[in-house]
């Protein structure tokens, strides 16, 4: 419970220069691995950035997986004394994915093909997540200075008049 | 726990449904997603068993659009609700922002409804969240099923705190709309409480004085220097409005008078005069001062008031200056 009020005090917010620095460690990575894309999700399933050819997929259902796919084999590790999975890895016959954890909070999605190869994608992979981490931990460390308009809340209301009907 | 992306430009937040088996929970997303125009959502993605029942979570992005500069994005969830799932909804449970609580009217349901609150509860004070803290909304399916329990029962067991409640036959659609858009305000009015102008200390005279500066810049001409306007009454308000917001959040120091050296009234022209070159520097010091940490409150208000008057006694000075010339 600690651990969870901690994460909740200390909620990340993304700025340009996170994202910026985040993308090229994402395209130096892709450069390297050959993979086809990476993204960046957060263990709530929202996604926060991603790279590569990531048309095909539907970015918000493949974050919503990915988190659910590894917050249950968390599960899964606990039952076998282990705190947590670090890495998972799924083989298709043609893409493949693995997950691996970034920090306390994140997840990290890439999908490669046969082009390249597992033991590539995890050599680059381990300092890829080496990065992120430093990154997010100074993101985390830093004070807000942006805050979301001061109508935000009046406009919230024809939105979802907009969506939901009046 | 929403997502805040100012890079993007993005909001997410986390919607869950939760309920006791069969309560309705699934429905009340096939609903939604068969209503909400397809422009404003994803597909329904559901990991159920081959008998449609969900085995892990259905899922499906909203999206809201542009709210204020942010572009609002919803994600709902719904749990499994047989008992010896919990392990999964705890899972699923994790991060919402806001929570649906489905509960059966019918009357061989009412205890495994109530047990299936107590569960939330749990669940959620396992992850260190209050029940009360937590934006919720109870829905109260199946009111078309003979001899369904008296809405007055289900609020005396279910709703002691009297949280916004719906009667919705889900099946048909009815009342499913309005309870997701009242979570969805309650979950935005809680995020906007937390992220909003107020929820950091000069952030909020900040924001406004971006706009004062853009204000002034809308108002400028190519430099033609032709016959001034008075001072834009847009900034005039939110220069009132900065003013309030600082007096509101340094109550021990008193109001200031509206600044009454402006610009005297001219007749509306098509071109304006360029704004005074200190509006610029005003934005940039009024950056670093947002930038600066709680402690200094107080100077940061009394230091804003200053370049306010400055820049309207400036831009007063100009004025009158150009038309005596």
């Amino acid at each position: 419970m600690d651990k969870d009020q901690q994460l909740r005090d200390e909620r990340l917010v993304f700025y340009r220069q996170d994202m910026e620095k985040i993308e090229a460690v994402f395209q130096e990575f892709l450069e390297l691995s050959g993979s086809l894309c990476a993204m960046l999700v957060d263990k709530d399933g929202h996604l926060i950035t991603q790279a590569g050819h990531t048309m095909s997929y539907d970015p918000d259902t493949i974050s919503a997986l990915v988190a659910g796919s590894f917050a249950a084999t968390c599960e899964m590790a606990r039952l076998l004394g282990e705190e947590e999975f670090s890495l998972l890895f799924h083989q298709g016959k043609k893409e493949s994915i693995q997950l691996a954890l970034v920090g306390d909070r994140s997840l990290i999605a890439i999908v490669f093909d046969v082009s390249t190869t597992l033991g590539l994608v995890r050599l680059y992979s381990a300092e890829m997540v080496a990065k992120l981490v430093d990154i997010l931990e100074k993101a985390k460390k830093r004070p807000q200075a942006e805050t979301l308009a001061v109508n935000f809340g009046a406009v919230v209301d024809d939105n979802l008049d907009g969506v939901f009907g009046g | 726990m929403a997502q805040v992306s100012f890079a993007n430009r993005q909001v997410s937040c986390k919607i869950v449904y939760y309920g006791p088996a069969l309560s309705g929970k699934t429905t009340n997303i096939e609903i939604v997603h068969q209503k909400v125009p397809d422009n404003h959502r994803g597909e329904l993605t559901s990991i159920a068993t081959e008998g449609d029942r969900t085995l892990f979570f259905d899922f499906m992005p909203l999206d809201l659009g542009n709210v204020a500069g942010m572009n609002t994005k919803f994600q709902l969830y719904t749990v499994p609700g047989q008992v010896y799932y919990n392990a999964t909804r705890k899972l699923v449970l994790r991060g919402a922002d806001g929570i649906v609580f489905v509960a059966d009217s019918s009357p061989d349901r009412f205890e495994a409804t109530i047990e299936s609150l107590e569960n939330l509860k749990e669940n959620l004070a396992e992850q260190g969240v209050d029940i009360s803290k937590i934006p919720l909304v109870i829905q109260y399916n199946k009111r078309d099923v003979p001899g369904a329990v008296e809405i007055s029962l289900l609020q005396s067991r279910l709703n002691p705190r009297l949280i916004p409640h719906f009667e919705a036959i889900a099946s048909t659609g009815q009342g499913v709309m309005q309870t997701l858009k009242t979570l969805s305000k309650l979950v935005l009015d809680q995020l906007n409480r937390q992220y909003g102008a107020r929820s950091i200390a000069g952030s909020a005279v900040s924001v406004q004085m971006k706009e004062v500066s853009l204000n002034a810049k809308n108002t400028s001409s190519a430099g033609t220097g032709k016959a001034p306007s008075r001072v834009d009454s847009e900034t005039e308000k939110t220069i009132q409005a900065v003013s309030a917001v600082s007096a509101a959040t340094r109550p021990t120091r008193p109001a200031q008078p509206r600044p009454v050296r402006r610009a005297a009234p001219v007749k509306p022209a098509a071109s304006r005069i360029s704004p005074p070159r200190s509006n610029k520097k005003i934005v940039r010091q009024v950056r670093n001062v947002s930038e600066i940490q709680e402690p200094t409150e107080r100077h940061i208000g009394r230091a804003l008031l200053l370049l306010f008057l400055i820049f309207l006694l400036s831009g007063g000075l100009a004025v009158l200056t150009w038309s005596l010339f």
